[in-house]
């Protein structure tokens, strides 16, 4: 199945939605590590972003995405606001040109994400960050390539939540918690469960999109 | 429990207002892009490189206040303790650059950061160049041989002060204002001390409290947990100390010489200050440390945190000849 930019616009929907409906979890988790604020720079950040493509008529991939980070680097220039939109803006970079993707590229959109953040934030795997939700959800939809769409959009996120999962079992390095050393590993990062929404909100889009073809 | 005492208009609005009060104050010497909440000097030259720096508000005056001659040229205003964003950094580079390159020169923070490198990047794209230059001058926020996680605090004054003069008065190129620039971050080390905290314009609480008989040496210029608290002494044994340390991390020794800035964290009296500003020049002479110049005052704040600051630079010739041009900026007049 092939996708158009206007077939996307519901992706950033959920992502808005999923992000509100969250605010008040992630100020919850965000403030025993942080210092709180990350509820509302996720739904102020991709609450802008959809604003910005809403009623684009942008019909190039890459251009789409790119408005969508740029836009958000603007509303939110917290350190996550920042990574999130550099993730949005690197989707931008590599898709730039194309005016359509297929269902099978997925894992193509989020590896280019999680570049752009791991680019800005010079973060590694297993330094508890956003990077440990993302990164089992995106080996899961390239190992999962043959399957329908739905079903590999399921298990994407049954692997980020597992990814959110292990991070209790972290020792953070960056941030307000790496301040706490050994202390901070049983903590769950919150950074990560942006991630687990970021599947989830996309399995939302995949649900809703089988459901209309 | 005491309670944050502030007079606003509205918490929301600080920056765009403090951006006002900068243009007021600077009486025809500074403009703004009110839509970017952004500064910049409107008699910069056409064959200079210019510098841009930017940062969360509630450092006043760091960091629009040191945008004047001999100073830096541009400067994007975050909200308080908050990054600016990449457009608003895009803009005003956009408006204030002479196609001689552009120098980034700001105060080394995750945020600050990768919002200045969006910009550089996308600047890029349109074929202006950047270099950055973070300061990294707080040796109580990283050890040594972590020098470059060091945050950015007050000697960032000294920075914009000899790259100022290079670029703008010696007509440096952006290789050697950046390298003048990175000369005189190595050569700086600022330590604080905090006797109470601050508090955020929209919070009722403030960001860290400490007893009546407390004090926190190594204090962070957003209220970062400093090396250790401490029972409250003396001047001379805390200025002692701090000396001791910024000395030794240099390290700066027998027959350097220096330029010093005793800065107000915000709410310390001047009177304490100069009592301060005695005993460093005292600790300074006993090492032989030859004292070049000496400022004492509000360089960069933390709202209205009680404590203050010490920061030293170890000159050579160039950046003694660069210090010594004049500047007039709201922050600093020489």
């Amino acid at each position: 199945m092939q996708l158009t930019t206007t077939q996307l616009k519901p992706l950033f929907l959920q992502w808005a939605t999923i992000m509100q409906n969250e605010k008040e979890h992630l100020i919850e988790l965000d403030s025993v590590v942080g210092d709180g604020d990350l509820g509302l720079t996720m739904s102020d950040g991709f609450t802008a972003a959809y604003r910005a493509i809403e009623n684009s008529d942008e019909a190039d991939i890459g251009k789409f995405f790119y408005l969508a980070g740029k836009t958000m680097s603007t509303a939110v220039p917290s350190t996550m606001g920042t990574l999130m939109a550099s993730g949005l803006m690197q989707i931008g970079k590599i898709f730039k040109g194309k005016s359509t993707i297929t269902t099978n590229e997925f894992d193509a959109i989020f590896s280019a994400y999680f570049d752009g953040v791991q680019m800005r934030g010079k973060a590694n795997i297993g330094e508890k960050t956003f990077l440990d939700g993302l990164y089992p959800a995106i080996q899961s939809l390239s190992k999962s390539n043959n399957s329908d769409w739905l079903t590999m959009a399921e298990s994407a996120l049954t692997s980020a939540k597992q990814g959110v999962t292990a991070t209790q079992n972290m020792i953070a390095v960056h941030g307000r918690a790496a301040t706490r050393g050994e202390a901070s590993r049983t903590l769950l990062d919150p950074g990560a469960y942006v991630a687990q929404l970021l599947m989830q909100g996309y399995y939302h889009f995949v649900q809703q999109s089988t459901r209309n073809s | 429990m005491r309670k944050p005492k502030k007079l606003l208009n509205n918490p929301n609005h600080v920056r765009q207002e403090v951006m006002e009060g900068l243009v007021y104050a600077y009486n025809g010497q500074l403009k703004s892009l009110p839509n970017y909440c952004a500064i910049y000097r409107p008699s910069i030259k056409t064959d200079q490189v210019i510098i841009v720096s930017g940062g969360g508000s509630g450092h006043e005056p760091t960091f629009g206040g040191f945008v004047g001659e001999g100073g830096i040229d541009a400067c994007a205003l975050g909200e308080v303790f908050t990054s600016p964003s990449p457009d608003q950094i895009i803009e005003v580079t956009k408006v204030a650059h002479q196609n001689q390159g552009v120098l980034f020169l700001y105060g080394n923070y995750s945020g600050d950061g990768m919002n200045f490198d969006i910009a550089a990047e996308i600047l890029a794209e349109e074929g202006i160049v950047t270099k950055t230059v973070r300061g990294t001058d707080d040796i109580a926020s990283a050890p040594l041989e972590r020098i470059g996680d060091r945050r950015g605090v007050a000697g960032i004054m000294f920075l914009y002060k000899v790259a100022g003069a290079a670029a703008q008065l010696r007509n440096y190129d952006l290789d050697n204002v950046y390298r003048i620039a990175n000369k005189a971050n190595q050569n700086t080390r600022t330590i604080g001390v905090a006797l109470d905290g601050c508090a955020l314009p929209q919070s009722t609480s403030f960001n860290f409290e400490l007893d009546d008989n407390q004090i926190e040496i190594g204090i962070g210029i957003h209220g970062e947990a400093g090396l250790r608290r401490q029972t409250m002494t003396t001047t001379d044994e805390t200025v002692t100390e701090m000396i001791d340390r910024l000395c030794a991390d240099l390290p700066y020794q027998a027959g350097d010489k220096v330029c010093v800035s005793i800065n107000n964290l915000g709410a310390f009296s001047n009177t304490e200050l100069l009592i301060v500003t005695r005993k460093v020049g005292i600790e300074l002479n006993k090492r032989g440390i030859d004292t070049h110049d000496v400022v004492s005052g509000h360089f960069c704040t933390s709202l209205e945190m009680s404590g203050f600051s010490i920061s030293l630079m170890k000159l050579d010739d160039e950046l003694q000849a660069l210090y010594d041009l004049p500047c007039n900026t709201l922050g600093w007049r020489k």
